[in-house]
């Protein structure tokens, strides 16, 4: 057996080493619903923050804590425990993604990513002063 | 209806550019086609294709200069104009608003192949016609993303000229265009407020140079390949290569340094997909030009020097599909939107890699090879291995970031890991382990056969003088992170062993260093990149003693402070105190001091930092960091929240007003805070006849004593009153006047023993405060030091080779 091929054997092994990882992964897109059967793994969620519900944000008392009521892609709305602070411009956020786990009723996240399209799409022409 | 003070004639100049481009790159790629041919009219192929692409970069310089006067007349009447720009802004951004879309951006890519084509018009000579084949039909390709037209309901391309913004279909209905003096009152929607940063105005035009350059050493393999000179085209090709490898690695690096300067991320790297699309093919051009490298010396591994040289442009366009497409929405930061032109870009990607594919397969067999076996002890067997090892590393990058594509295509619902740094360091470690241990030894080894004997004498002094560094900086940091030790010695290494290079080898002969001088670069990268992350300290823990109660274990992020105006508290080995916020412009500072305290207990200040939010109401705002920047460590700081519109309130003459309550369930012996005392629950008392209540016999009234400490110890007591009267509950609110509370008592739970009181501030009350994060980044210079050495010995080294070239034609 020549060298190369010794190499080639190793760089397959490897190659198919990081396809595995990546595809084992076991982190999916999920809802509501789905992360209250399995309260102990993480999951990702995807929603829209329920405009019409308060927020609560309270840095003096706690920094790393928000609050709010998300609407999952199914509808379904439940509130949610951000531990991290309120990232800025949420209200303008289009879409949210969670990640976290079921605490009994309510989603405690330990991220958050925000789709604000507003970022860059948003604005139409106005007539300035 | 007739506009007022449109100025249509530049949009139809603009337009007569962008189609003259597009087509005669066309005839110039065609034309060169023909000249490459060996026959008689080569040469009146020739001409006519000189001719058509001098005259096509003509048209694009045309394109440009058309675009930024726009620009800089504020011809809002123009999409594109408006979308990137607006009156307020300084000129200086008007660069960046030039490339902030993706025309734009696409024709600063057009702009720099066209005067890489004018220089190789004069240096390619016998490979000019082939490889301006391939050039010109890049640029046609890319010129046809400015077109604009429709073909069949495909629309193809996006123009700048001929985009409207009346005619726009988003705004079809705006009530301002039924104006005709609309453009009178209109600005423009302004530049992304990330992007006014100085790094923005070199980052892009640095990193598209990287991206344009990968076409030379993709233009001379296909021309290698198609005329079959399939040694020939390495020399040529390998000085563009390596400048290639210089100016894609510093655009890079100053995309990490525009992040870790400008950008809230909390450091240099994030493997954001942006920027592994732009990494991974700079990691298969390194591994291309070192093979180059063999190739010229020992002819060698010539079949993967054309696949990495292929390989590399190929990614280029890949990368350029994931950000622009609009398919890493959900996993990246900063990808851009999609403008419809996915399609377009996915088919020329798919173009070219059958093109590429195509001629490697036919010939596979006509390839040179080698007919022994290199020796284990040779040169060019480790610099192959290097090369596969990147090539391993970039695919394990890549397909993971490719992860929305797989999705899309498999029809998979993966989401991204929560810890993708982590991951991704995991992976990569090994990989860099082996790189930088091969950059240690590489130059030690000679081509074809070396002594071991000899090799290990020479290796001896650097193994050992790294072994000692490495076990000293391990002491001296308290690196606890074991699996990173090993790339900290393999790094180290690789600095040390080349220096010895210089030193023992090449006498001090800088001249010749190049190489050994880019390997010290890459070697202290590594280096600053390990100590600066692995020994990251987030110092900003809350220390401010107010409530940090967390709900769960598994979430107690605590990297957040709270610093109200005029506290002192301390973090790290600072004190640090929030002064105030001032505006300047768009931007909202908030001046923080940094003190430390002498042997006798004295504050002394050492210095301020700024971080800053950027106000932008249409653009949402955004927080950039302020740095303190010493030789052994940076204090990295920034806001994570700030309250934007009460503290405007507070100014106001509503400063006696009460802010809304907040409940509090309390039992007897707890605490409470509000923003100025410590309250706490002593006890309840029933018996209040004496009071001047009128109660009837059904009533029922409970006094609650509270005793409240303010901050200076002093100690007030506030007794609010919970009644039932008449059935109905009327409590009795009782005051602190003196710290500006009001306490309400609504509810008793004879259960649980708990009672609720409400706690009520005065506006005047509630002190500005922000939220902050601030980070320590350890020896982070060592990694700009690296980034500086590693492009110097890079470009010392390209020119080196420029001048041997030179002497070896003559």
């Amino acid at each position: 057996m020549k060298k190369i091929h010794i190499l080639l054997i190793i760089i397959i092994a490897v190659a198919i080493g990081a396809i595995l990882t990546t595809l084992n992964n076991t982190s999916t897109y999920a809802d509501f619903a789905e992360a209250m059967k399995e309260p102990e793994s993480e999951f990702h969620i995807v929603g829209k923050l329920n405009k019409e519900k308060e927020t609560s944000y309270d840095p003096q008392a706690d920094a790393n804590l928000f609050m709010f009521y998300m609407i999952d892609n199914k509808g379904l709305e439940k509130k949610v425990v951000l531990h991290k602070t309120k990232p800025q411009d949420f209200e303008r956020s289009e879409q949210i993604v969670l990640i976290g786990k079921m605490q009994g009723e309510e989603f405690h996240a330990s991220d958050i990513l925000m789709k604000c399209p507003s970022k860059y799409n948003d604005g139409k022409p106005q007539a300035s002063n | 209806m007739e506009y007022v003070g449109e100025h249509l004639w530049i949009g139809k100049l603009g337009n007569i550019f962008v189609i003259l481009s597009f087509v005669l790159a066309l005839l110039a790629s065609v034309s060169y086609f023909f000249a490459s041919r060996d026959n008689d009219d080569a040469a009146s192929w020739k001409r006519i294709a000189r001719i058509s692409f001098r005259a096509h970069g003509l048209a694009v310089f045309g394109i440009v200069a058309t675009l930024f006067f726009m620009l800089m007349n504020h011809y809002f009447e123009y999409e594109y104009v408006w979308h990137h720009s607006n009156k307020e802004m300084p000129m200086r951004y008007i660069l960046s608003c030039f490339w902030e879309g993706q025309e734009g951006s696409f024709l600063l890519w057009t702009f720099w192949h066209v005067l890489i084509g004018l220089i190789l018009q004069r240096s390619a000579k016998n490979f000019e016609a082939p490889v301006m084949t391939v050039i010109s039909l890049v640029q046609a390709f890319l010129a046809s993303m400015l077109l604009g037209i429709f073909i069949f309901e495909y629309r193809i391309g996006s123009n700048p000229f001929t985009v409207l913004l009346r005619e726009h279909p988003d705004f079809a209905n705006i009530p301002l265009f039924k104006s005709e003096n609309y453009l009178e009152k209109l600005d423009g929607r302004g530049l992304n407020p990330l992007l006014q940063n100085y790094w923005m105005t070199i980052h892009p035009p640095t990193l598209f140079l990287g991206f344009a350059l990968t076409v030379v050493p993709f233009a001379y393999a296909i021309a290698g390949l198609w005329k079959r000179q399939f040694n020939q085209w390495l020399k040529p090709a390998l000085p563009w290569t390596f400048f290639a490898v210089a100016v894609l690695g510093i655009g890079i690096l100053m995309g990490g340094a525009w992040a870790y300067e400008a950008l809230s991320f909390g450091g240099f790297w994030a493997w954001d997909p942006v920027e592994n699309a732009s990494l991974v093919p700079w990691l298969t051009l390194v591994g291309a030009a070192h093979l180059m490298l063999i190739n010229r010396n020992e002819g060698q591994s010539l079949f993967t020097t054309f696949f990495l040289s292929i390989l590399t442009f190929i990614l280029i366009l890949y990368s350029t599909f994931l950000t622009r497409s609009g398919i890493l929405g959900e996993s990246s930061v900063h990808a851009f939107t999609d403008l419809g032109m996915s399609g377009q870009l996915l088919l020329y990607l798919l173009f070219f890699f059958a093109m590429g594919m195509v001629l490697l397969i036919i010939n596979w067999r006509k390839i040179p090879k080698l007919k022994e076996e290199e020796s284990i002890w040779s040169r060019e067997f480790w610099m192959f291995v290097g090369a596969i090892v990147l090539l391993v590393s970039s695919f394990q990058i890549i397909f993971y970031t490719s992860m929305p594509v797989w999705n899309k295509l498999f029809n998979l619902n993966k989401a991204p890991l929560k810890d993708v740094v982590t991951f991704y360091n995991n992976w990569q470690l090994p990989f860099a382990f082996i790189v930088t241990l091969l950059i240690a030894v590489g130059q030690f080894f000679k081509y074809k056969h070396t002594d071991p004997k000899q090799f290990i004498k020479k290796m001896l002094l650097s193994f050992v003088v790294s072994f000692v560094f490495t076990g000293l900086f391990i002491y001296l940091l308290n690196f606890n992170k074991g699996y990173y030790a090993i790339l900290m010695f393999s790094s180290i290494f690789a600095t040390v062993a080349n220096l010895d290079y210089i030193i023992r080898v090449l006498n001090g002969k800088l001249g010749k260093a190049g190489a050994s001088l880019a390997h010290i670069g890459f070697g202290l990268i590594m280096l600053g990149v390990l100590i600066s992350t692995g020994k990251k300290e987030t110092i900003s823990h809350n220390t401010s003693g107010k409530s940090v109660e967390s709900l769960g274990e598994d979430f107690s992020n605590n990297d957040n402070i709270v610093l109200t105006q005029g506290d002192t508290l301390p973090m790290g080995n600072y004190y640090a105190t929030y002064i105030g916020r001032r505006s300047e412009g768009i931007n909202v500072y908030f001046d923080v001091d940094y003190f430390t305290k002498d042997v006798q207990g004295n504050f002394q200040k050492e210095f301020s930092l700024a971080p800053l939010i950027q106000m932008n109401p249409r653009m949402g705002n955004s927080s950039e960091p302020d740095t303190r920047h010493y030789a052994t460590f940076d204090l990295y700081s920034y806001v994570t929240y700030v309250d934007l519109e009460t503290i405007n309130e507070k100014k106001e003459a509503t400063a006696d007003e009460y802010v809304p309550a907040k409940n509090h369930n309390i039992k007897q012996g707890d605490t409470i805070f509000s923003s100025n005392a410590i309250i706490i629950f002593d006890s309840l008392s029933t018996n209040l006849s004496n009071e001047n209540m009128q109660l009837s016999e059904e009533d029922i009234a409970v006094k609650a004593h509270l005793r409240v400490l303010d901050v200076k110890g002093q100690t007030y007591a506030a007794t609010p009153v919970y009644l039932i009267k008449n059935n109905s509950v009327q409590p009795v609110a009782s005051k602190v006047d003196e710290l500006g509370l009001q306490f309400m008592f609504w509810k008793i739970n004879p259960e649980t023993g708990k009672i609720e009181i409400s706690v009520q501030e005065k506006k005047s009350n509630i002190k500005d405060f922000i939220v902050m994060q601030a980070i320590i980044f350890p020896y982070i210079n060592i990694l700009w030091i690296g980034c500086i050495v590693m492009a110097l010995g890079t470009l010392l080294s390209i020119w080196e080779r420029i001048k041997k070239n030179k002497r070896t034609s003559n």
